[in-house]
């Protein structure tokens, strides 16, 4: 599936999930306070909660465990890379991004780079992100301004993120970490050609 | 159950008072932090970005320390009257030492602009910083005067409890899980004061090792330290005391609901396990702040996800199923108290559901650093710690039938509940909209419809944090009006004077 799409689906996802079991808290909520005018002995109630609690345990293992297997198939780390087809470094700095193709081995204090860089469209391009001062966030955002990927860039640290950008256009990178006064105004661009 | 005089537990009482009407002071002024934000965020005033950043260092640092502060007291104030003799002297050193910690950093972000966030992410308070150096120092030792304030206070509170319930083990409640028939039974306030506050000693003790590295960069910037050392350190300080500050609450809940509903909450086997349990989730979840560190070692990114996993079933399977037993078919009188209580819950168990989905890994990869991450966070502490906190205000403040009759607190109280979630709700928005966190303004944001919808939301925000702040000054109003009229009987209940 599209990076893309399986991204918006996993934020959906996250949506839905999120706001069920919120309307799910808030109606046990209502229940509990439209019924607690009863009296009922407490050994009775307690029996029939824990029975109830004893089938919501087994329901949330399985869930949880149904869940953990699925989701941690899909990191983003390197272990789970696969080859990439071009390779861009990324330098963070207050306050701006420097990138140019290729790797960069030598000192960072060195490096020299470019606020905007154009990538192909349909490649799987690694970009290895690291930071000249501070934490900094490597965050790619599509025109549409869905987020669609990420990455810290840590001074010392070289983080390797893969992204295959389907569709062409400018794509915007913003700074997710705090990094200081300016942190709202670090901004780069992407051109996918 | 310990017998006091009542003349130590008035004294006692004076203590948590005088903490309580400390907290009642701090909180909305940090409060009104957070609203002067949302303001400039919404483009409805100008500041400049480094009051921007000063105030949010203050309302972050502010709102953790105050809140897990108060919850500490209130937890002190219940072990002391019921449970352990605790030393008075000790109390009041905790809370003079809180008050300098807190004054320090009061006057090192308002006065001096310090701005480097909570969470003073290394090296940012030394490199390229806006703020004077000095601002930095008082900061590092306001914060070494907090933790040791508060390891103070644990460590005794801790040994007292240990002392009266016949040792460490026992607080765990192990002696529930062999064959032998228990001794004495070990109320759950005790157990989950202990399960609370142990890793809470070791989380400080990281943070010590923490700002001490920091004070020997400040007095020697030449030394270098590894920022992902560093960033494990600060996180597992700062999400712990959060989560601790959450789990001291549920501690009073277990030990006050039963007084409304007349249903005794009892420790047993499961109630045990469940606890211990959470013990282990309570170190290792903070990970999930590191997800998109990808050079932490892969093991501990899946420990951070299984355990924020499975974090949610101790809670809600033992803590929300036991307040189900306690308030089913109870025929509770429904007062101010027990509302906050099952509110509180409420709001605890909703910002636990969106926390555990943000921690999964590939969800979070899309949500890091969005406005999804305050937003499940000011869910469980606006909503879930501080109307705990509240309740133990008015149960400070109220006798049983005066908070049942209380129709002013009451409608505070619903004013603030659905001001705080509709905030929130902006909050929540905003992560899915991918609006970043941390912006002085949206304005720099090139994506024009991310700038709008940020501005939006925050201008909305702002009616809300109105409606909440009506709704605690009519509570502020109904607590104060009575708190003062008080003293306490033998039982530390209240009765009028």
């Amino acid at each position: 599936m599209d990076q893309l799409i399986t991204l918006l689906v996993i934020q959906t996802s996250a949506a839905i999930i999120s706001f069920a079991a919120g309307a799910l808290v808030v109606a046990v909520v209502i229940y509990l306070m439209a019924t607690s005018s009863k009296e009922e002995d407490k050994v009775s109630v307690k029996h029939k909660v824990y029975k109830l609690r004893g089938r919501y345990f087994f329901a949330i293992v399985l869930c949880a465990i149904i869940l953990l297997f699925i989701t941690l198939r899909l990191l983003p780390y390197p272990e789970f890379q696969n080859k990439a087809d071009e390779v861009v470094t990324v330098v963070g700095m207050q306050w701006a991004w420097q990138m140019a193709p290729g790797v960069f081995n030598k000192n960072i204090s060195k490096f020299s780079g470019n606020n905007e860089i154009d990538v192909p469209v349909n490649k799987n391009i690694k970009f290895v992100v690291t930071s000249m001062d501070v934490n900094h966030n490597f965050a790619i955002y599509n025109s549409q301004g869905h987020l669609i990927t990420q990455t810290q860039a840590m001074p010392q640290y070289h983080n390797e993120l893969q992204y295959t950008f389907s569709e062409l256009g400018d794509y915007h990178i913003l700074c997710l970490e705090y990094c200081g006064l300016a942190h709202a105004f670090m901004i780069g661009t992407i051109h996918v050609k | 159950m310990i017998q006091l005089e009542p003349g130590e537990i008035k004294k006692q009482r004076k203590l948590v008072i005088i903490w309580s009407v400390t907290f009642l002071v701090v909180f909305p002024v940090l409060i009104t932090l957070g609203l002067l934000m949302r303001l400039r965020q919404g483009e409805d005033i100008k500041i400049g970005m480094d009051t921007f950043y000063a105030l949010m260092t203050m309302h972050g640092l502010g709102m953790a320390g105050t809140l897990f502060s108060i919850a500490f007291a209130a937890l002190w104030y219940l072990i002391a009257t019921r449970h352990a003799n605790l030393n008075l002297g000790v109390g009041y050193l905790v809370y003079f030492l809180n008050i300098i910690g807190g004054g320090g950093l009061f006057f090192a972000t308002l006065i001096g602009r310090f701005g480097a966030g909570w969470y003073l992410l290394y090296p940012l308070p030394f490199k390229g910083a806006n703020w004077p150096t000095w601002t930095t120092l008082i900061t590092i030792i306001s914060l070494i005067i907090l933790g040791v304030a508060w390891l103070i206070g644990i460590l005794h509170l801790i040994y007292r409890i240990a002392k009266e319930y016949g040792g460490f083990t026992n607080l765990l409640g192990w002696q529930y899980l062999g064959k032998k028939e228990v001794q004495k039974e070990l109320p759950p306030i005790v157990l989950i004061t202990t399960i609370s506050l142990v890793p809470g000693v070791i989380a400080f003790l990281a943070g010590a090792v923490w700002m001490i590295i920091y004070l020997l960069k400040y007095f020697e910037p030449t030394l270098a330290f590894d920022p992902l050392l560093l960033k494990n350190l600060g996180f597992f300080f700062g999400h712990t005391l959060v989560n601790i500050t959450l789990y001291c609450c549920v501690g009073w809940v277990y030990a006050l609901l039963p007084e409304f509903t007349g249903r005794k909450w009892k420790t047993d086997k499961v109630l045990v396990y469940a606890w211990n349990a959470t013990f282990f989730f309570i170190l290792f979840a903070y990970f999930h702040h590191l997800y998109m560190d990808f050079v932490q070692p892969l093991p501990f990114q899946y420990a951070g996800q299984i355990a924020s996993y499975l974090s949610a079933v101790p809670s809600t399977a033992i803590t929300m199923f036991g307040v189900i037993v306690q308030l089913y078919h109870s025929k509770i009188k429904w007062g101010i108290i027990p509302l906050t209580f099952l509110i509180g819950i409420a709001g605890w168990a909703i910002g636990g559901f969106s926390a555990v989905v943000d921690s999964t890994i590939a969800v979070n990869t899309v949500l890091h650093n969005t406005l999804w991450v305050p937003a499940h966070f000011h869910t469980y502490m606006l909503t879930g710690v501080v109307l705990f906190i509240l309740g133990f205000l008015f149960y400070m403040s109220h006798s049983k039938e005066e908070q049942e009759r209380d129709k002013t607190g009451k409608l505070g109280f619903w004013l603030f509940v659905i001001g705080a979630h509709s905030f929130i709700a902006m909050f929540y928005m905003g992560g899915l909209k991918s609006i970043p966190r941390r912006y002085s303004d949206y304005s720099g944001i090139p994506i024009s419809s991310t700038h709008s919808t940020g501005a939006l939301l925050a201008q909305i925000a702002v009616v809300f944090i109105g409606l909440l702040l009506i709704g605690l000054t009519i509570m502020y109003f109904s607590i104060l009006k009575k708190l003062f009229r008080r003293v306490a009987n033998a039982t530390g209940t209240v009765v009028s004077a």
